[in-house]
């Protein structure tokens, strides 16, 4: 038990130290550690933990850690491979955070944020125009669109709010069929 | 203190908990939070803190979570707004699992999906253009836009090489 724990912690803590680029890249370093590695699942079993994990909220590394963690060693597991996916990451972030914090008056630092912002614009506008490759299948997706940016810039309504009211108007636009073929 | 720890971790449990769409879907979510609702950071600070751990390897919102945790309440803050990020995503893939094999493939939930979708892209797209605001001072940053346009999308490469890029030619160039 106390092995399981421990390779459970090392596999999300590899797959997770080695993702650069955040989630999607994760999914194969996962793979490569939960079904070729250590053969927790094979690869039905993993591309149906995809699917469940897709249909929630959240972090995929977070999702698979609890998913993959559970299944092999119940809540302990689960936390085990959360902490191995997380911890290092947090602490190379916040000794990063508070470098950036104590130096941030520097010239050096101020040239390279300066460089750096249109990068991160760019890198975010690229984020938008990819996900909005497979965003519009019908016009209905444009409307709401359309509505989403009315109501973003006439009122203060949270974007929650407007996502939630989202998932609504999918299911039912979209999401409720008729049983016709039940006869 | 106990108020600042409450907020990290309400905040964070939102962002997360509503961020359909997998990483960026989170970006926007977590401006509102830290930027407009509770002004741990400004919009400057905001797109700062994101250009620093896009150079890291991770999941976006553990590392805003440290990021932001740190600075309004030390490790602490840190471990609070992990939490929130976590622990309802972990729950819910734990209890709901059993639930979602059956209906992850119903059309009720792709609808849902499909519905929400154009909402993110347009939050995202809202995202990039109020970090715009403040990231053009002058023409040279128009012109490291246009380079890491052309690096991100004809030559392909990784985000953080950009990044990295984007920092050694500013240390060299704008000091």
């Amino acid at each position: 038990m106390l092995r399981k724990l421990w390779n459970l912690f090392i596999a999300f803590t590899r797959a997770s130290n080695l993702g650069f680029g955040g989630g999607p890249a994760l999914i194969p370093l996962i793979r490569v550690e939960a079904v070729d590695r250590y053969q927790w699942l094979d690869n039905q079993e993993f591309a149906d933990s995809i699917a469940i994990c897709n249909a929630l909220p959240g972090p995929i590394a977070t999702k698979l850690a609890a998913f993959i963690g559970y299944k092999i060693a119940g809540w302990m597991g689960a936390a085990v491979a959360i902490i191995g996916a997380v911890s290092p990451t947090l602490i190379i972030v916040v000794l990063l955070g508070s470098l950036t914090m104590k130096y941030s008056n520097s010239l050096e630092f101020k040239a390279m944020i300066e460089a750096v912002r249109p990068v991160v614009v760019v890198l975010v506008a690229e984020a938008a125009y990819d996900m909005g490759k497979d965003a519009f299948p019908t016009g209905s997706s444009w409307a709401i669109a359309v509505i989403t940016i009315a109501v973003l810039f006439l009122t203060n309504i949270h974007p929650a709010i407007i996502i939630l009211a989202a998932m609504l108007i999918g299911w039912v636009l979209y999401g409720r069929i008729k049983n016709e073929s039940s006869q | 203190m106990l108020t600042q720890l409450w907020d990290l971790l309400i905040a964070f449990a939102r962002a997360s908990n509503l961020g359909f769409g997998g990483g960026p879907a989170v970006i926007p979510l977590i401006k509102v939070e830290v930027v407009e609702r509770y002004h741990w950071l400004t919009n400057a600070e905001f797109t700062d803190a994101l250009a620093v751990v896009n150079a890291l390897p991770g999941p976006i919102l553990t590392k805003l979570g440290g990021y932001v945790g740190y600075k309004e309440a030390g490790w602490l803050g840190v471990f609070v707004a992990n939490i929130g990020v976590i622990l309802p995503t972990a729950l819910a893939v734990i209890l709901l699992a059993g639930f979602l094999m059956k209906y992850s493939n119903s059309p009720a939930l792709k609808g849902m999906l499909k519905g929400v979708r154009p909402v993110v892209v347009v939050l995202i797209a809202q995202t990039a253009l109020q970090m715009g605001v403040g990231s053009f001072p002058n023409l040279t940053t128009w012109g490291i836009a246009l380079a890491a346009a052309v690096a991100l999308v004809w030559l392909k490469w990784h985000p953080a090489l950009i990044i990295l890029g984007s920092m050694a030619f500013g240390l060299l160039v704008l000091r």
